[in-house]
């Protein structure tokens, strides 16, 4: 053994085992609206909630399902029937037990809250959210703790749908007393309880000692709101924060930076940014247009200068980190030559004649910027770009009822499956605000996705999902930006904390019962 | 008898001046685009739940029914529910008003101490290099950028130096609040100190002050008794259009500096739409607004010697 590498053991620390105690210090930007699973819509609100209550299931740092409330479950042959079998012993923070009827009785108030979709692919369940019917059928109990669900038909990610935020159980008669106030008071089986929550200012959660899997490790959590991102970093800088997130135009000044350098934390997430196209909205109605303007725009530009490579240059619609990526999925390729004769044959050369091209997006530096490249290289191949810049709210009224013609939209995934990409966004059945606000209409891409979805998780299925992909990258109904990624900063003390794809920073979706502070 | 009945005048005034600013506030949401239930549901939102929500925010009624609603409520004592936060927007204002009335006060007190101060030293000595060097100080604290300002002074005092909490309301901690105050305070600290030494020397070219001069009393003396005194009016105009402004909050300050104060959750409110919580805040900032010139006028009536004399 090379001496140099026998001191590098010399002075490594033994692994430690995981130490109990201490507080863990993180913020938000803002001030979670709800901690009611039912009503939130945010992934601020689902952070923290994820702490509080526990759902049938989870998903691991390597996005397996894993038990949590339910220790075991069955898939019927036919794909419809789940059976789940609940643990035994789990109690609420009110110290109730947990029975199969909270399960019901969760899913269904859940059912007509903000996120109805969770649980739409369950029998009864479209009845039962307009109204029509006073119950799930879907849903059956059987005994104290066995849940049976029975679907529609066939859907191979519901298992991610029971690991979701908004499928957490709840204590009916804790939601009774409170009514509304459940939002701001919770109580469910989670391995942390709230203790205090001083709006806009600090939200504080204690350990529930009594949580089915013991007590955590971390005493308390503290989730300070601080709405700037430099000053969250500051308050990391001086040691007043645990993790954070690297501020916009920072990503590599903190690496290169030695007192952080270490601490830099980067894992792609399932999410990608976009511009996109109302292809029923002239001249977008032209493909020969989106061609032109998808062939004229080079993400890489961006991802190396405004992103500072701390992002991944786009592949296609699916990034790289969700499982069915695939490989042969080609997007279409930075080509002006190529976009300047689409624009001719389109009947613009040189875009003579075309008139003035509406850019939306909403208020932030970065998309400000993106947005201004965009409009340089536009004006390269003859485009002229008018950029409506407008705050979210205004932004999404015009882009979901149409308004916009070409617009900046983003995708993050709910949960690791190609559905809750494409079928989301493309599907001719969501056009509007459901997700599909390209207004996109193809019949093979309905089928492919309809078949797709159906299909028993595997390699044909995720296969289904590249040829609708690349059918959809063809039709340039969306040209991605890069793929998002969560560019962190944890300090080395922090243990156990997961970089899952499904969370990034400042939001750590992941469960946080698994952090310790080794100090 | 004098003063009550400029204040029951001023106080009768309130209802239409409130009437009409809830008017203008409900009718630019109205014209503003986005829609409420739509930003409450995130980017994926289901038709069904849109049209559920919409309802239960009665957005699907007419504006004037939606007004006279909201009215009606407000005459008993209810301004509504927050859309966002499910919580009756009084307890949603009630939460952010300890820290913007501390944030208030503390920004006042530094524009008063180091305005008034730095303006009587530049009086002192009209024309000389410390007059000009304050007098410039008092053009840069009201012409800086507060983000700006706030910043750097988190990067000194707190990063830096480590003297001083980065950000936060700290439980109410005083060292918290320094820092915040500064940087608020910086830009009535600058009005205030041109106001003091405008004022100042206006009064001391007076006949009384040469007399007092005349008679041999200290400069201090003459200035610091008998010049203030009577300069006072217009600062106590500043001092009381600045406090009213400064309890209407400082979103950006609030923001630099994570404090949680009425400023920065109503412009969150207009983010989101949410209507109820925009409407509640604006109702306190104008009777804040008003109750605060109404007690500027009273002061007038303390200080000035000539307004009793008239009677």
């Amino acid at each position: 053994m090379a001496p140099g590498l026998l001191a590098a053991l010399l002075v490594l620390p033994a692994p430690a085992a995981p130490q109990p105690g201490g507080a863990f210090r993180l913020a938000f930007g803002t001030d979670p609206p709800t901690l009611d699973p039912a009503q939130a819509s945010d992934t601020t609100s689902s952070t923290v909630i994820r702490q509080i209550f526990d759902a049938l299931l989870e998903l691991d740092e390597r996005l397996e399902v894993r038990g949590a409330l339910a220790e075991r479950w069955a898939v019927s042959a036919d794909q419809r029937v789940y059976t789940f079998h609940l643990r035994a012993g789990v109690r609420f923070q009110n110290g109730r037990e947990l029975g199969a009827t909270d399960v019901k009785y969760s899913f269904e108030r859940a059912a007509r809250g903000k996120r109805p979709w969770v649980f739409e692919k369950i029998a009864g369940a479209r009845d039962f959210i307009r109204g029509r019917s006073p119950g799930i059928a879907g849903i059956r109990t059987a005994g104290e703790r066995t849940v049976e669900i029975t679907l529609d038909r066939p859907f191979a990610p519901f298992l991610y749908l029971m690991a979701y935020d908004a499928a957490s159980v709840v204590p009916r008669e804790e939601v009774a007393r409170r009514g509304a106030t459940f939002a701001s008071h919770p109580v469910g089986t989670g391995a942390f309880r709230l203790a205090e929550w001083r709006h806009d200012d600090e939200l504080v959660l204690e350990r529930f000692p009594e949580h089915f899997r013991g007590a955590p490790l971390l005493n308390r959590i503290v989730f300070r709101i601080i709405p700037a991102e430099i000053t969250r970093f500051n308050e990391y800088r001086t040691g007043n924060l645990d993790v954070t997130d690297i501020p916009t135009g920072y990503c590599r000044r903190v690496q290169r930076d030695p007192r952080t350098g270490h601490d830099v934390a980067i894992w792609p997430t399932l999410g990608t940014s976009a511009v996109r196209f109302n292809v029923e909205r002239p001249p977008f109605d032209d493909r020969r247009i989106r061609l032109a303007i998808a062939h004229a725009v080079d993400p890489r530009v961006a991802v190396r200068g405004l992103l500072e490579d701390c992002v991944s240059p786009p592949r296609g619609i699916l990034p790289p980190a969700m499982p069915g990526f695939n490989e042969r999925v080609r997007a279409l390729a930075f080509d002006p030559a190529l976009a300047r004769q689409l624009l001719a044959s389109a009947g613009f050369p040189g875009g003579l004649g075309l008139p003035r091209v509406a850019y939306y997006y909403n208020t932030t530096e970065l998309n400000q910027r993106i947005a201004e490249l965009i409009q340089a290289e536009l004006g390269e191949i003859g485009i002229r770009l008018e950029l409506r810049r407008l705050d979210w709210a205004a932004h999404i009224m015009l882009v979901d009822d149409g308004t916009a013609g070409f617009f900046r939209q983003g995708w993050i995934a709910d949960y690791p499956d190609p559905e809750n990409f494409l079928t989301v966004l493309f599907h001719s059945r969501n056009v509007g605000a459901a997700g599909n606000t390209s207004r996109y209409r193809n019949a093979a891409v309905d089928r492919l996705l309809d078949e797709a979805d159906a299909m028993p998780a595997g390699v044909a299925r995720f296969r289904r999902y590249g040829q609708a992909e690349q059918l959809i990258l063809d039709d340039a109904v969306w040209v991605s930006l890069y793929h998002y990624s969560s560019r962190a900063l944890i300090k080395p003390y922090v243990r156990g904390l997961e970089r899952s794809p499904l969370s990034s920073a400042p939001e750590f979706l992941a469960p946080l019962r698994k952090v310790w502070l080794a100090r | 008898m004098r003063v009550v009945r400029p204040v029951a005048q001023r106080l009768l005034a309130l209802g239409p001046v409130l009437f009409g600013i809830t008017l203008l506030v409900f009718a630019l949401n109205a014209v503003a685009l986005g829609d409420p239930a739509r930003a409450a549901l995130g980017q994926r939102a289901d038709p069904e739940v849109l049209r559920q929500l919409r309802h239960e925010y009665a957005l699907d009624r007419p504006l004037v029914v939606q007004y006279a609603t909201w009215i009606g409520r407000l005459l008993r004592g209810d301004l509504g529910r927050s859309y966002r936060q499910q919580r009756p927007v009084t307890e949603v204002v009630a939460d952010r008003l300890p820290a913007t009335v501390r944030l208030a006060l503390a920004a006042t007190l530094v524009s008063v101490v180091v305005g008034v101060g730095a303006g009587a030293t530049a009086a002192a000595r009209p024309g000389s290099g410390l007059d000009h060097a304050l007098m410039g100080a008092a053009v840069l604290g009201i012409s800086t950028p507060v983000f700006w300002l706030g910043m750097m002074l988190a990067l000194v005092f707190a990063v830096g130096l480590d003297w001083l909490p980065v950000s936060g309301y700290g439980g109410g901690d005083l060292a918290h609040l320094v820092l915040p105050a500064l940087t608020l305070g910086a830009l009535h600290t600058g009005t205030v100190a041109r106001m003091t030494r405008g004022s100042l020397l206006d009064v001391v070219r007076l006949d009384y002050i040469q007399t007092a001069r005349a008679k041999g009393l200290a400069e201090g003396t003459v200035l610091g008794k008998h010049a203030l005194r009577n300069a006072l009016i217009p600062i106590v105009t500043v001092i009381g259009i600045g406090l009213a402004d400064l309890l209407v909050g400082a979103p950006l300050t609030e923001t630099v500096f994570a404090w949680p104060g009425l400023g920065r959750m109503l412009v969150a409110a207009v983010g989101e739409r949410d209507l109820p919580v925009v409407m509640g805040a604006v109702l306190v900032f104008a009777v804040v607004y008003v109750v605060g010139n109404l007690l500027v006028d009273l002061a007038y009536l303390v200080i000035d010697p000539r307004t009793r004399a008239a009677d």
